[in-house]
């Protein structure tokens, strides 16, 4: 399609779609790749430094943390924990936030702008505040760290697609298909969604970013995994003890995340710029 | 001859709240009255803001007359029957950029028009869009095109293939020909009378440009502040304007053409 | 000397993977006190050649020029500063579009005020020169015909009718007291009264003032009310060029008289509902440029030779491009009697 061919052009848009792709692999096949369980104990090799250090060793390619258990399986399930649940709470996110937001531009009233306005101005406060609200609420857990960024992520897309639902409501093909016949069920699947796939792309992409950071850090408070379930935040704070004598315990979960991050964002940017582009080439 | 159109007393009234604090502001359209026949087109011209778009809206049920008849063929148009009123009269507006949707194909357009208003079946439905396309001088492979692949003028055929697909009785056009250029609306001019010639159509469309409403319409009519000023067969209009507007708008149309043959 | 003199100005744009020559070997001239059309459609450049003389075209857009002077003096070699200095004080563009040029914050007393350049006011103290700036704001509200100037100083753009925005415009545009006014179809979507107003205006700036105007539009109507020359523009290529009177008696392009052929008031015995005369196909976008004359693969005349881009010849000035012109220029006497 044309919007491939115009993301290809992009050399930085492909290398972050690579290591993207790279994630969700690892997000799957994480159980199969990973060399060790990561909770196994080994009390014969604690600390141990990755493998290119001077007395590591190749068995523990990444090293072993303070409990000896191996950091490249634990960095395999913590990416799994924090990018897989990521993408899934930023799919049901978008789903209930454009639900929400159809129905709000498609319906005018009272009820539906008085909704409107407080939703938006719980987007005034930051996603990670609204969910440590949630946590405390709930409970920790991974479980509950992902329905409490469900929730904060939800304003976003609503927001936006309720003014882009709005705007198309008002124009003058929408007119056309009314007089057609066509009921609004139905102009919302064939004329409406299709133009919101790029507002929907990149408003998925920024909720990814914010996802992950929010996820690892609730992980790091302590607020969202627990054990035995391994995640990055989690297993950064974990880490932080130690961080003199074993820095690469520190280094490498975080070093993840911020690849993440990364290529989520220069994906992002790519796909906006091949949306853009598209229209001219 | 049975008239395939007649309004009789439309009134409509337009209400817009500017502020909490200023009055409701109230602009009357009609009443209206005029009949057309099959094949007949009528021109509807006036200044800005003199209701001509409402009026084009109301004959074609996208907004609702406080008073009056619409009657189609004999029939009243209720707004209610929405199917047979959609199947008989369609409109066209002025730009066709913003009539088509960018983020859908030709294909998918003109198909949900049939689909929501035919029993076709999907094989009946590509050759009667295959035959409409080529009808307005587009060719078959348009099916697949996006809006931002196609000109203006291109724009505008599709926007009249949609109206013409399900073969109605009259079509409305606000403004048609006013964002094209000229040899683009010269080549849709000879279309639409074309077209007219081949269905019998009555065509009802609003127009400032005089030269080109005194060359295709056999009525019209002209419009201001809501009310109709003055109305009858186009030639007679345009040789003995009988309204204070209506000379003053048929003058400064003339007075341009005369200084072009000034200089014969 | 003429005002404005623009000769074999070619503008390559940038389409990402090559450049295209959106205007080939344009040329136009405009005298002291005189009243020239550029006449053209979508894609014919005409926006572009108007951006040009302005220079409001991006630096990475190739200009090249046999000439583009005004006055005497080079636009492409001179500095921003002295371009600046020009286009403040000597020409005057008014666009297309009345609302959308003026700032929909600020009254239009506010507007006209401030754009009266410092070199007209004479009065010493600060409050004297404020009464001088809303004195010589009242005298051009007037000279555009707005009568009512109290009423209209005191609204906001959006609350004016669209004629008087556009008589706005042109006082706008006749502060600095410039040479020559250039008017990018101003007359669009205005019905006719408005439009004969407009017309009307400028034809009488043009005659008390010597205004020179360069009238940017596709109207032919609005020009043969007011142009004394025209120049015709097809898909950035000049076709025609020359006084109204001969172009609309005698054109010698296909092109010109197809776009005569489009207004059917200029037919005399035109059968009312028939045909119009009009070119087959459609203008060719900046991606599928035809080569030679571009209007080649539409013209009912086009033979072999016209994928040769065809010279301009010039016969009494009365300048074309064609190959194959529709009447062949032979009379001197006939020309020469205008």
């Amino acid at each position: 399609m044309h919007i491939w061919l115009e993301f290809k052009r992009s050399h930085f848009a492909l290398i972050g779609f690579a290591i993207l792709l790279l994630f969700c692999a690892i997000a799957i096949l994480a159980p199969l790749l990973s060399p060790y369980d990561p909770n196994v104990q080994n009390t014969n090799a604690i600390l141990l430094p990755p493998a290119w250090e001077g007395n590591g060793s190749i068995s523990h390619i990444f090293g072993t943390d303070s409990l000896g258990r191996d950091v490249f399986s634990r960095t395999l399930y913590g990416s799994r924990a924090t990018f897989g649940s990521s993408v899934f709470l930023v799919i049901i996110a978008l789903t209930i936030g454009v639900a929400l937001g159809t129905l709000a531009g498609m319906n005018k009233g009272i009820k539906s702008s008085v909704l409107n306005h407080l939703l938006d101005s719980l987007m005034a406060v930051p996603t990670l505040l609204i969910a440590i609200i949630i946590v405390a609420i709930l409970g920790t857990g991974l479980w509950n760290s992902m329905w409490a960024i469900v929730l904060a992520l939800i304003p976003q897309f609503v927001h936006q697609t309720r003014t882009f639902v709005r705007e198309e409501m008002k124009k003058d093909y929408i007119l056309l298909d009314k007089l057609d016949g066509a009921s609004s069920p139905r102009i919302f699947w064939a004329s409406i969604l299709p133009g919101m796939f790029e507002l929907l792309a990149v408003q998925s992409t920024l909720a990814l970013s914010v996802a992950i950071i929010d996820i690892s850090a609730l992980g790091f408070l302590n607020l969202g995994a627990q054990s035995p379930v391994v995640e990055l935040g989690a297993s950064l704070s974990l880490s932080l003890e130690v961080a003199y004598s074993a820095p690469w315990l520190v280094a490498l979960p975080g070093f993840c995340i911020f690849l993440m991050v990364l290529s989520i964002n220069v994906v992002g940017e790519g796909l906006r710029t091949a949306l853009r582009n598209r229209l001219i080439h | 001859m049975n008239p395939v159109l007649e309004v009789k007393d439309l009134v409509y009234t337009h209400r817009v709240k500017r502020s909490i604090f200023k009055p409701i502001d109230e602009f009357i359209l009609g009443p209206i009255d005029f009949v057309l026949n099959a094949g007949e087109t009528l021109a509807i011209t006036g200044h800005n803001g003199s209701g001509k778009t409402l009026l084009a809206k109301s004959l074609v049920g996208a907004i609702t007359p406080q008073q009056g008849n619409i009657l189609l063929e004999g029939k009243e148009a209720e707004q209610s029957d929405k199917k047979t009123r959609n199947h008989d009269i369609r409109l066209i507006l002025q730009h066709s950029k913003y009539s088509l949707n960018p983020a859908v194909t030709v294909g998918a357009i003109l198909n949900q028009t049939l689909l929501l208003n035919t029993e076709l079946n999907e094989q009946d439905r590509r050759t009667k869009i295959a035959q409409t396309l080529v009808k307005v001088g587009l060719l078959r492979e348009h099916y697949y095109f996006y809006r931002h692949m196609l000109s203006d003028g291109q724009q505008q055929r599709v926007s009249l293939a949609r109206a013409m697909i399900l073969d109605p009785k009259v079509i409305v056009a606000d403004e048609p020909f006013a964002a094209l250029d000229p040899s683009v609306r010269s080549q849709t001019v000879n279309l639409i009378l074309d077209i007219q010639q081949e269905l019998g159509m009555a065509f009802v469309f609003i127009s400032q440009n005089l030269g080109i409403v005194r060359h295709i319409s056999d009525k019209v009519m002209i419009m201001d502040k809501g009310k109709v000023i003055e109305a009858g067969a186009t030639q007679d209009v345009f040789k003995e304007p009988q309204h204070e507007l209506t000379k003053k708008l048929i003058d400064s149309h003339f007075s341009l053409v005369d200084k072009h043959f000034e200089q014969f | 000397m003429p005002l404005l003199e623009v000769r074999n100005l070619t503008v390559e744009i940038d389409m990402g993977s090559e450049f295209v020559k959106a205007l080939d070997k344009v040329s136009l001239t405009v005298e002291t006190g005189e009243i020239r059309a550029l006449v053209g459609e979508s894609g014919s450049g005409k926006s572009l050649i108007v951006r040009a003389i302005i220079g409001a075209v991006p630096d990475h857009w190739i200009i090249t020029a046999d000439r583009l002077t005004w006055k005497g003096q080079n636009l492409l070699t001179m500095t921003n500063e002295q371009r600046r200095v020009i286009m403040r004080r000597e020409i005057a563009v008014v666009f297309q579009d009345p609302t959308s040029s003026l700032d929909p914050s600020a009254t239009l007393r506010a507007q006209l005020e401030e754009s009266i350049p410092e070199e007209f006011l004479d009065k010493g103290m600060f409050w004297q020169r404020n009464q001088q700036r809303r004195e010589i704001a009242i005298g051009l509200m007037h000279k555009v015909g707005i009568k009512n100037h109290e009423a209209c100083m005191q609204r906001y753009p959006h609350e004016i009718a669209a004629d008087i925005a556009q008589k706005f415009m042109i006082a706008m545009a006749l502060v600095s007291e410039p040479e020559l006014l250039i008017a990018d179809d101003p007359t669009r979507s205005m019905e006719s009264t408005t439009k004969n107003q407009i017309l009307r205006l400028l034809t009488g700036l043009n005659e008390t003032k010597k205004l020179a105007i360069l009238f940017v539009s596709h109207d032919l109507l609005a020009i043969s009310g007011m142009a004394h020359s025209m120049t015709v523009l097809y898909c950035g290529q000049t076709v025609e060029s020359g006084k109204v009177k001969h172009l609309h008696r005698r054109p010698l392009h296909p092109y010109t008289k197809a776009l005569l052929d489009s207004a059917p008031s200029f037919q005399i015995n035109l059968p009312p509902k028939s045909h119009l005369v009009a070119l087959e196909g459609t203008i060719p976008t900046l991606k599928h440029l035809p080569i030679g004359c571009r209007l080649g693969p539409r013209c009912p005349n086009a033979r072999r030779e016209c994928v040769k881009v065809p010279e301009q010849r010039v016969v009494h000035n009365h300048s074309y491009s064609c190959h194959f012109p529709l009447h062949l220029p032979i009379d001197d006497q006939a020309e020469n009697n205008e």
